[in-house]
């Protein structure tokens, strides 16, 4: 792959990426249609190592749960997002999210994780209903 | 198949053979003429001749050394042990090894109270004995040793040494040798030279009048800023020769470089004129050097940046002067061992012992062993030792504040306290709205584990002892990091196997303190030495071990999916080599194994708090506690 193709996929990757992070804020993203298989993508999700950084739930360093991410708005943009990732040699080991060629995983796959995604619902208590941190809350109030 | 007896095999057993002896034994003891032993004929010569009384001695046990000329009535390592009193050295740490039983022996013998001040503490690896050191030595501030073999055991402690240095812990290493009587591959000519990289000083004494004065100037070294491991090579005929009427040495503490007057009464004079001084806090050597600083900034009523939620010795984190102040912008800053202020004082830096590097190990190559500032050091760089420089400053403040001052800064401290708190509340609830999250969720989310914790030990004295990067560092958010130990810090040289053993160490210098260890312990780490859980079971050390088991070696699992997203070969084979899987690990149950209380694994996070209560519970009433909590990745 030439350096020009390199950074081509950057371009790619920035642009989809562009599209949530230029959200307006408050804005609401329309969600497209699902057509992946979940059950699947739960066994998918797991081997191709997406909950090492969205969590096994969708809650991790980079959350996923509740619709959150634009890049997930509609399978068209999240497949251009994975397989646009940079792919060059890192001079350091890097934790970001890998490239996600077509050859390593198939579109079926990469679908089938995405309707898994997809169906991630985190809701939790609010703080003044969780006891130990509003206790934290509180203690710091004094 | 019929087993032939021993007899019929022409020998004689085992059984046999004491009962005869004992026979032969017993007719020895009595009375003449009360029996009569009976005489050996040609036709009974017994197949084996009656075993000599030292023989005897050996087969049922009770085996001594013999006594020999070499025993004295004052060992030289009786000596020893008493510098290492007198310095107050609370713990040696180690793994027995057969070139200090001499020293051993002292350790748990000498004295009107043997084994106290300092007790032996039985590590089960020597890297294990050196993360105790060094878990110590950032709790308090001051040194322990760590006791080794020479050569074998120097060489198995030195990944942990490394770190130590990293570390800026002091610590004084004494290693074993032998060079007359042991294994040769347990000796050496140079023993410290395999880690003389990264110690700050070493010697190998040939008397043990110099052995006492080099354990002298091991701890001045150690505890002299830059803090770090020295070495002390002891000789086993040193540790067990006649000290006759040799007299300890009188020990003369280290000259820490300070300031001069002048430049204190420059930098007072900047607080003091200064419409809003901010103070920037690093790490002191001990605690001293936190009172100091506290007391300066109530004088001088500077708003305080402080790095103790992310390490020990430095300011407490809830003083009311700590966060943005009431004004944003600075007009004098102070840096006390924090580079890049408008004044800084900083004491000497390691890079200032890379001639020590006399090995060839270069300290990795591509960069010195610890980053250089980004700027030379300015005019108003001041290398000197904040702690030891703060009395002087504190001197000068007082003699140059008058009423009216007193007054402004009075007023400025009561508007940085209210701004101050107000900033907190705002990061606070920020915060626990990014804890919520996950809440409910199973594996269990590390923020949970954090803010359960939190209720269950903050009215107690805490601390803690190993690294908490990997499960989020949630504490630096949720708790109170006001004592000099709150948190002990990361894993210095960014290498594992450091957690269990540093929070071992810390549990240590705990125990007599009234005080609780809690270590969050990623599973990755524990498996390089998990036998400290047997020394914290064994010497009943409060310490709390809460895993954070997230079944792999993630950082790298993570590294190897995106090494495989470049080359494009998949990414479903990135756990081989990176996780812990097939089978799991029951860290509970290896605890139990150790003789430590522990329970789990528990994924229901509604389960978490009670199993948190009973461990705190435990480890108040001195037995240590370990929960085998399944968490999310990170």
């Amino acid at each position: 792959m030439t350096i020009m193709m390199k950074f081509k996929n950057h371009i790619t990757a920035l642009v989809a990426g562009s599209v949530f992070i230029f959200c307006p804020a408050g804005a609401q993203v329309a969600f497209g249609p699902v057509t992946g298989d979940a059950e699947n993508g739960k066994q998918a999700y797991y081997d191709y190592g997406c909950y090492g950084c969205h969590g096994f739930n969708g809650i991790g360093r980079h959350n996923l749960a509740n619709d959150v991410s634009g890049i997930m708005s509609n399978e068209a943009l999240y497949l251009t997002f994975l397989r646009a990732r940079a792919d060059q040699n890192p001079l350091f080991p890097t934790q970001s999210m890998p490239n996600y060629a077509k050859e390593s995983l198939s579109d079926e796959d990469a679908l089938d994780i995405y309707a898994y995604i997809r169906s991630f619902k985190d809701d939790p208590p609010e703080v003044e209903d969780i006891p130990a941190l509003k206790a934290i809350l509180d203690a710091a109030k004094e | 198949m019929t087993k032939k007896t021993d007899q019929e095999n022409g020998g004689i057993s085992r059984r046999a053979f004491i009962g005869s002896s004992a026979a032969a034994g017993a007719a020895s003891i009595l009375p003449k003429g009360a029996a009569a032993a009976p005489q050996a004929t040609a036709s009974t010569v017994p197949v084996s001749l009656p075993p000599s009384p030292q023989q005897m001695a050996r087969e049922v046990g009770d085996a001594r050394p013999p006594t020999t000329f070499r025993a004295a009535v004052r060992p030289g390592s009786d000596l020893i042990v008493q510098v290492l009193r007198d310095l107050e050295i609370e713990y040696v740490a180690s793994n027995p090894g057969s070139s200090f039983e001499g020293l051993q022996e002292s350790i748990i013998n000498y004295g009107e109270i043997p084994n106290v001040m300092p007790e032996f503490i039985s590590a089960m690896h020597e890297e294990s004995a050196v993360d105790m050191a060094h878990g110590y030595a950032k709790s308090e501030g001051r040194p322990i040793c760590a006791l080794v073999q020479g050569t074998i055991g120097l060489q198995h402690a030195s990944m942990a040494i490394y770190q130590a240095y990293h570390g800026l812990a002091p610590m004084v290493i004494l290693v074993g040798r032998d060079d007359k009587h042991f294994l040769q591959a347990h000796t050496a000519d140079d023993v410290a030279g395999v880690v003389r990289s990264f110690t700050k000083w070493d010697a190998q004494p040939k008397t043990l009048k110099e052995a006492l004065d080099d354990i002298h100037e091991a701890y001045r070294q150690a505890i002299t800023p830059p803090c770090a491991p020295t070495v002390v090579v002891l000789d086993a005929e040193v540790q067990k020769e006649e000290a006759g009427d040799l007299e300890i040495p009188a020990y003369r503490p280290p000259v820490i470089p300070t300031i001069t007057t002048a430049q204190a009464d420059k930098i007072a004079s900047g607080l003091l004129s200064a419409k809003n001084p901010r103070i920037s806090v690093g790490r002191f050597r001990t605690p001293e050097g936190i009172r100091r600083a506290v007391e300066l900034a109530d004088l001088v009523g500077a708003s305080v940046e402080t790095k103790s939620p992310e390490g020990p010795m430095s300011f407490p984190q809830r003083h009311p002067l700590v966060g943005p102040g009431a004004d944003g912008d600075a007009d004098y800053e102070l840096g006390l061992e924090v580079p890049g202020a408008q004044v800084s004082l900083n004491g000497p830096h390691l890079r200032t012992l890379t001639e020590r590097d006399l090995t060839g190990i270069n300290f990795g190559g591509i960069r010195p062993p610890v980053r250089p500032r980004q700027s030379p050091p300015g005019e108003n760089d001041l290398m000197a030792d904040a702690e030891a420089s703060l009395p002087v400053i504190i001197s000068a403040v007082q003699r140059q504040t008058d009423a009216r001052t007193r007054k402004t800064i009075e007023q400025r401290t009561v508007r940085h306290g209210k701004v101050n708190h107000e900033a907190r509340m705002d990061a606070l609830r920020e915060a626990l709205e990014k804890k919520r999250e996950g809440w409910d969720a199973s594996p269990v989310s590390t923020a949970r584990i954090y803010a359960e914790l939190w209720p269950l030990i903050k009215d107690l004295d805490w601390c803690i002892g190993g690294p908490t990067r990997f499960s989020g560092m949630h504490h630096m958010d949720l708790w109170d990091h006001d004592r000099p130990y709150s948190y002990l810090g990361g894993h210095p040289a960014a290498a594992l196997g450091y957690g269990l053993g540093a929070a071992t160490g810390a549990a240590l210098a705990a125990r007599d303190r009234d005080r609780i260890v809690i270590n969050v312990q990623t599973d990755g780490d524990l498996n390089y030495t998990p036998g400290s859980l047997w020394t914290a079971a064994h010497h009943k050390l409060p310490m709390l071990t809460v895993m954070h088991n997230n079944r792999a070696w993630h950082m790298e699992l993570m590294y190897v999916q995106y090494m495989s997203g470049v080359r494009g070969r998949g990414h479903d084979r990135a756990h081989i080599g990176t996780t812990l899987r097939d089978p799991y690990i029951d860290y509970a149950k290896m605890a139990e194994g150790y003789g430590m209380k522990s329970e789990g694994p528990i994924s229901d996070p509604n389960l978490l708090a009670a199993a948190l209560a009973r461990g705190v519970e435990s480890v108040k009433n001195g037995e240590p506690y370990l929960i085998d909590v399944l968490t999310q990745p990170r």
